[in-house]
């Protein structure tokens, strides 16, 4: 699976640790799931896709294997 | 989601600071074979068998309670530092959390296993000893040890 957090987090210029408080997660979550080495629950999901004001389906995306 | 059957956050340090002198007195205790006088008393003892008797239950004996008092200190206070939250315990957290426990029940079921088939007699007892408490204290070095890792990444990155 990939995402692109690190991009809209970019966007919206805030920092992992801005994130992780705004969805109410540890920054180590922000830090692997940018890393790829972590693929959230739904609920964290939505809550990004609220955050960013894009659907779920923009951040992440499936890849061959998946 | 909600029943994680974990600790508040705030057990894990206080509980640390019990934890470690335990276990050094502990380890102190079984080198030197330590039983102060003011310790043996009278106490209840629910399956009862000295050698060469049957086996008896619900007797008062007398005992030295020492070790009694370490071996539960050691337990309750491993089970809270094991067991307390993270100060942020989310999915994360708790994903590392469920492989640091499968990883260290397998590592201290392999030792057992090994001194199961290497180790005999009054030694084999001695393994018994700690293998009341290494699955804890493997799970707790484990666990650490993987959160330290990844803040280490973020600090790495800044």
């Amino acid at each position: 699976m990939k995402n692109n957090i690190k991009v809209e987090r970019a966007r919206k210029n805030i920092t992992q640790a801005q994130l992780a408080d705004l969805i109410s997660v540890s920054r180590q979550t922000i830090n692997a799931m940018e890393a790829g080495k972590y693929v959230p629950s739904t609920v964290i999901a939505l809550r990004l896709s609220k955050i960013f004001g894009i659907e779920v389906s923009a951040i992440f995306e499936l890849e061959p294997g998946d | 989601m909600k029943a994680n059957y974990l600790f508040p956050a705030g057990f894990k340090v206080p509980a640390l600071f019990i934890l470690i002198p335990s276990v050094i007195i502990g380890i102190l205790l079984l080198t030197f074979n330590y039983e102060p006088e003011l310790l043996n008393i009278r106490i209840l003892s629910v399956i009862h068998n000295e050698f060469g008797d049957p086996i008896s239950t619900f007797r008062i004996i007398e005992n030295n309670v020492l070790n009694e008092i370490i071996m539960t200190l050691i337990l309750v206070s491993a089970i809270l530092v094991a067991f307390s939250k993270e100060k942020a315990e989310d999915e994360f957290i708790q994903k590392i959390r469920l492989e640091s426990l499968v990883w260290s029940t397998y590592v201290n079921y392999a030792v057992l296993l090994l001194s199961i088939i290497f180790v005999y007699d009054i030694t084999f007892l001695w393994v018994m000893v700690f293998n009341m408490f290494t699955l804890l204290i493997f799970f707790i070095i484990r666990f650490n040890f993987q959160v330290w890792k990844l803040n280490k990444t973020i600090a790495d990155e800044e």
